[in-house]
């Protein structure tokens, strides 16, 4: 592998001193002069009319400045599948009808939170309630509630992917299962709240919101369809976000509303929600039924899959209707598959809407078809590593119309773990067991729902008279570490320091555009196009310094330590100092600049790169209570040139911890459309204590799509820790898991049946 | 974020008397006491409890102490925090029990701020010190202005956040009596994440006669498994007058869990919980017996 | 009614008027200032708002502001030594102990109550310690050997400076 300066070597962040000394600034931290607090009026119930609200009260209330319902809404409707104009279905106050618990109906804005919140109290909704929804199997039964009437059904959108014979495919098969699924919704539970800023300049007519979001731009866009304004006339900043998790992608009435109020008023205007209003009306996980169905050959090569699922998509759209594509995507992978049929509907139900949560589909999907392979795998007697050697992909497979891997190190990644766990964990104890699962994810997304104009990805760098860099995006540092993959990128490129780099990123008013982040796709799509303007402004520099060196012109520069010099003669070389002086002279006094861009092209339908790996755990089950303790966490993944190691093991770590809480507590029961647990107290998290430490090793390859190799190396890793859990239950016990969510009472209860099973079939002797 | 909205009168009192003075006086009011305020905060953040008056007696420093001689055994203040009841060289060494079930109380900021007597106050059925003082067979004194009574631990808590402190009383002290020779006590809970509320908790107390054979006295208290922390006397009975063995253990167990009357929740049914309880009170009746055998 | 509310923040002694049901978060934040405290919760159970008071951890969010009347508080802010970091803060920065950051100060915070009280933790300790924080983004695993490398940290500043005195 080539040797960088920077790329690959552990770098601290470079928000460090800010995060660690308090001074990083989150939008909830903000506040602005003259500045007014909002607060939303939400619905109780899950389906109603809305006959009436009368706010004269909440407006006599001191210190009340603006109350707004529907009516007093620009009235635009958005979403982020604007390619399909009926599904930007969300809309600031619900006018005719509120469609769950939580949709908001009213907004204030007062002097303070503390009016704002007693203004709630004063205003008086008369509702006309309506038969609900909330299983996605009675929605689209001919007579259920509709949760949109200008809608045909309550389905919100179907996908359908087939390659191969896949009836054929099952004729061949030596064996065949099917096993169906329940999965239960999950939480992204952001410690930062969603919560935004607008002010409105009443001279101008224009707007900035400062937001806690994934991506300003889908924020500007949004705001723009909602208010009826010009993109332009909208700047969005991203603060630092304190989490995202996916839950951060869509705009939410947040923004939308202190957008509205800030205009009514002509002050700024905050809101933010509570904890309660986190829960039970921001996105999460869906929650989803499946059905699987798998033919293998007797040595375990599959042969045939099918699978169908029914996602319990909430009131409205959100990135719901993409998770359903990305489900039926990534549970194939990496595996080869020839023949393959996948059926997703997602359905309207009148519960609060579930989204691309980190994983983006391939968590539920994950945690159904390795579960059902090691099932598999145990009928027919194979090892559960082996069939996943077996059937894993090879560099420059393909599945047809869909996806393709270039650089894929699975097959070596699976050899590694297979040595490392026999070292790792020599000895199982009693009640002990290891649990396997290989995973892949991409590295960005290519569909284009968003309906984006721009390039996917775009930066701008700027080189000043000293050589100091600003470089402009607006990618999204949401903590995941891109802003410093960016600098990293960025001062590879330009052979030169990260203390170099100056970032302003996340801000639509100074730099071109960016989808944000999502999918895996800052550090490969963003790191592209900072690569592309770093590699500009290098040309420029290397121009300069073949006229001053007066070399042959067969030699190559190369830019390096601060110097551009001949690649095979490093002594004969200028100061990148230097000559950005004298390019900056030879270009009339600009400083140099180069704007990069990326728009992935001839890479199919998912994505131009693919992390992968294998993930195993070993787990002990307590046969008496059903607690499952994660002893031992071990990853072999393929990330291809890792960026930063300090930053992508962080990534790791923190997947796992989110994976290991969707497999084992993390869940959000509803009793008709209202959420049981929406506070951290009845909510259940991993602790410190709770957390096994992990082991990570890494199979480096050189991925051709991305900035000096790197892929995806963020959310692979949630997917496969929740199915490890299970098969580590089952090849410790036979327990059989059908849905997620490992609380004790299941795993007992999952004990006991195989047990009776295992009974039975001694006393039939099979 | 969520904030105390509605307002109270704020009185603080310096001494016991000032306290109970206050209380007198509030009687008939709509008041609550706050200690470490680590449950009420939230409660009244919720607007749960919306209280005219919040009487603080968090600065009573007279009621914060632990002490401890062999003949009056263990005096507990009510400002005693879960922090100092847990590192106290007291406690660790005659009730070394005490400190093991302190450290999964909540978390460590929960504990600093937090008191033994405001948690049993809060009378939450899955309190943490309600099944360990049980089994220590601890005694608490009630005090009104003027009066004061003493009552069993396992009679203190009534029902799901109601005990049997009145208008115008307040807890000053927990007494628990010196541990018999030849005794063991163990504290165990279950929840599936650390710290987090109780599933099922149980204490035992076993104290074995001169030979170290046979059960003298046995005390058993369950914790989250009905409207108030449980006394399992069917289950001492079956214990005392024997030599305990495994199966007695587990025989006393199953009648334990038969004992509770748990009610089912999102995390478990109130069956699950019935038999954890037994399964802890097998666990930790082993453990007891172990140390009783030892001590 | 609003009463007197004696209280050093960092040093710096305030003598403020508030209402009763104010928290000691919202002195810390709202009157003071000080945003480094964050809110993640509304039911104490994520200890993103912790500072110490009088040398103690507690969760700012859960402590009415009258009840810290003559005390003192430490937050995120009062730690760094001018523009130097204090040895906590750097060990959390080299060892990638945070993520999205909004958490951080809390954690820091009980590691640095930590720390005072037990100079060399066991990892046992520091997760007894760090057990009621919730971290969304790193697993907490990157956060305890932060904290084990800063008790090293601080320990080699300590008999640096003990040399010195010595010398």
């Amino acid at each position: 592998m080539k040797e960088y300066s920077i790329i690959g070597k552990p770098t601290p962040n470079v928000d460090g001193p800010a995060k660690v000394t308090g001074e990083a600034a989150y939008t909830i931290d903000m506040t602005l002069p003259n500045m007014l607090y909002g607060k939303l009026l939400r619905s109780p119930y899950p389906h109603a009319n809305i006959l009436s609200i009368d706010t004269s009260k909440a407006e006599e209330l001191p210190g009340v400045k603006a109350i707004i319902t529907g009516k007093d809404t620009p009235g635009g409707k958005w979403g982020l599948w604007r390619r399909f104009r009926e599904l930007s279905d969300q809309q600031a106050l619900a006018t005719d009808k509120v469609r769950f618990i939580g949709d908001p109906v009213a907004a204030v804005a007062a002097t303070t939170e503390e009016i704002a919140e007693k203004a709630l109290d004063l205003i008086e909704v008369e509702y006309e309630p309506l038969p609900a929804v909330f299983d996605p199997i009675e929605a689209i039964k001919d007579d259920a509630p509709m949760v949109h009437e200008d809608f045909p059904s309550n389905i919100n959108a179907t996908r359908h992917i087939e390659w191969g014979d896949v009836d054929k495919g099952f004729a061949e098969a030596d064996y065949v299962r099917e096993d169906r699924f329940v999965l239960e919704a999950a939480h992204p539970c952001a410690m930062e709240v969603h919560n935004s800023l607008a002010s409105y300049d009443k001279g101008t007519g224009r707007l900035t919101v400062w937001t806690s979001t994934g991506s300003p731009y889908f924020v500007q866009q949004n705001l723009a369809e909602a208010l009826k304004l010009r993109e332009g006339d909208i700047r969005v900043i991203k603060p630092h976000v304190g989490g995202h998790y996916g839950g951060k992608n869509s705009t939410m009435p947040d923004a939308v509303n202190a957008a509205i109020l800030s205009m009514k008023t002509g002050r700024p205007v905050k809101i933010v929600y509570n904890r309660d209003e986190e829960f039970t009306t921001t996105e999460h996980r869906t929650a989803q039924n499946m059905a699987l169905k798998i033919g293998l050959k007797k040595d375990g090569t599959i042969v045939a899959f099918e699978v169908k699922t029914m996602t319990n998509g909430g009131a409205y759209t959100g990135l719901g209707a993409t998770t359903l594509y990305l489900t039926g995507t990534f549970i194939t992978m990496p595996y080869k598959i020839p023949n393959y049929r996948y059926d997703g509907v997602r359905t309207y139900t009148n519960i609060v809407w579930g989204t691309s949560i980190r994983g983006f589909g391939a968590v539920p999907a994950k945690y159904c078809s390795e579960t059902q392979l090691d099932r598999a795998a145990k009928d027919l007697g194979i090892d559960p590593l082996e069939i996943r050697r077996k059937n894993a992909v090879i560099p420059g497979y393909e599945a047809p119309g869909q996806y393709k891997f270039e650089s894929c190190g699975i097959q070596p990644c699976i050899e590694k773990m297979a040595v490392r766990v026999k070292e790792k964990w020599p000895k199982l104890e009693k009640d002990e067991g290891i649990g396997y699962c290989a995973f892949a994810y991409m590295s960005g997304g290519i569909f284009n729902w968003i309906d984006t104009p721009y390039a996917y990805s775009s930066a701008h760098v700027k080189v000043n008279w000293d050589g100091t860099v600003d470089l402009y995006s607006q990618a999204a540092d949401v903590g995941q570490g891109h802003n410093t993959v960016a600098a990293m990128i960025c001062a590879e490129e330009l052979g030169i320091g990260i203390e170099d780099i100056r970032l302003h990123m996340g801000d639509t008013a100074h730099a071109y555009t960016d989808l944000g982040a999502w999918g895996s796709r800052e550090t490969l799509m963003n790191g592209n196009a900072i690569k592309d303007a770093a590699a500009q402004v290098k040309q420029k520099l290397i121009d300069i310094a073949r006229l001053k060196l007066g070399e042959n012109i067969a030699y190559d520069l190369v830019a390096k330590n601060k110097r551009i010099f001949l690649e095979l003669r490093p002594e004969r070389g200028l100061s990148y100092y230097d000559l950005v002086k004298d390019a900056i002279r030879a270009n009339d006094g600009v400083p140099l600049t180069g704007t990069g861009h990326y728009t992935p092209h001839n890479k199919g339908m998912i994505s131009p790169a693919y992390g992968m790996g294998i993930m195993a755990m070993k787990a002990k089950v307590d046969r008496e209570t059903g607690h499952v303790t994660v002893q031992d966490v071990l990853v072999v993944h393929d990330s291809g040139q890792i960026i930063n190691p300090l930053g992508a093991r962080g990534q790791v770590e923190g997947s796992i911890h989110m994976g290991l809480g969707y497999g084992l507590c993390e869940e959000m029961p509803m009793d008709q459309g209202m959420l049981l647990n929406p506070e951290f107290v009845d909510y259940k998290i991993l602790r410190t204590r709770d957390m096994p430490e992990i082991e990570i090793l890494d199979v480096p390859t050189y991925e051709p799509n991305g900035p000096f190799g790197a892929k995806e190396a963020a959310e692979a890793t949630i997917a496969p820790a929740a199915p490890c859990v299970a098969n580590a239950v089952y090849q410790a016990t036979g327990a059989e898991f059908y849905s997620n969510v490992l609380k004790p009472e299941k795993v007992l209860k999952a004990i006991r049946e195989a047990e009776k099973k295992q009974k039975a079939s001694k006393a039939t002797g099979k | 974020m969520k904030t105390i909205v509605t307002d109270f009168e704020y009185l603080p009192a310096k001494t016991v008397e000032e306290a109970l003075e206050l209380l007198a006086q509030h009687k008939d009011d709509d008041y609550k006491i706050i200690a470490g305020g680590q449950s009420l905060n939230t409660a009244m953040k919720h607007r749960l409890i919306t209280p005219e008056y919040i009487i603080d007696i968090k600065g009573l420093s007279d009621l914060d102490y632990i002490t401890f001689d062999e003949k009056s055994g263990l005096r507990i203040g009510a400002l005693t925090t879960h922090r100092s009841l847990e590192k106290s060289p007291i406690i660790r060494d005659k009730y070394p029990v005490l400190a093991e079930m302190e450290e999964n109380v909540a978390s460590v900021e929960t504990r600093n701020w937090g008191t033994v007597v405001g948690d049993l106050c809060n009378a939450d059925p899955a309190v943490d010190p309600g099944p360990p003082l049980i089994a220590l067979d601890a005694k608490v004194t009630i005090a009104g202005k003027g009066e004061e009574r003493v009552v069993d631990a396992e009679e203190f808590a009534v029902d799901f956040f109601e005990t049997l402190v009145q208008p115008g009383e307040m807890v000053t002290e927990i007494q628990i009596p010196a541990l018999p020779p030849h005794s063991g006590v163990c504290f165990t809970k279950y929840s599936q994440i650390h710290g987090d509320y109780a599933l099922a908790s149980a204490a035992v107390l076993i104290t074995l006669d001169e030979s170290k054979k046979k059960c003298v006295n046995a005390r058993i208290g369950l914790g989250g498994v009905g409207n108030a922390p449980v006394r399992a006397k069917k289950a001492e009975e079956l214990l005392k007058g024997k030599e305990i063995t495994e199966d007695l253990l587990a025989q006393a167990a199953g009648v334990a869990s038969e004992e509770t009357s748990p009610i089912s929740g999102i995390e478990a049914s109130a069956e699950y919980k019935k038999d954890l309880a037994g399964t802890l009170v097998k666990r930790v009746g082993k453990e007891a017996l172990a140390r009783a055998q030892k001590a | 009614m609003k009463q007197q509310l004696k209280i050093v923040v960092n040093g710096e002694p305030y003598d403020l008027f508030v209402e009763p049901k104010t928290l000691l978060v919202q002195v810390i934040r709202e009157m003071l200032g000080l945003k480094g405290t964050h809110q993640a919760c509304d039911s104490s159970s994520c200890a993103a708002c912790t500072v110490i008071l009088d040398g103690m951890a507690v969760k700012s969010c859960s402590v009415l502001a009258l009840q810290a009347n003559g005390k003192e508080v430490l937050t995120i802010e009062g730690l760094a030594d001018g523009t130097k970091l204090h040895p906590i803060q750097q060990a959390f920065i080299d060892n990638w102990a945070f993520q999205c950051g909004f958490c951080t100060s809390g954690q820091i915070m009980a590691a640095k109550a930590l720390l005072d009280e037990n100079p060399n933790p066991t990892r046992e300790e520091i997760q007894e310690q760090m057990d009621g924080h919730i971290c969304r983004c790193t697993g907490y695993n990157m956060i305890n050997e932060a904290i084990r490398d800063a008790a090293k940290r601080l320990q080699s500043e300590k008999s640096a400076q003990s040399g010195k005195g010595a010398a």
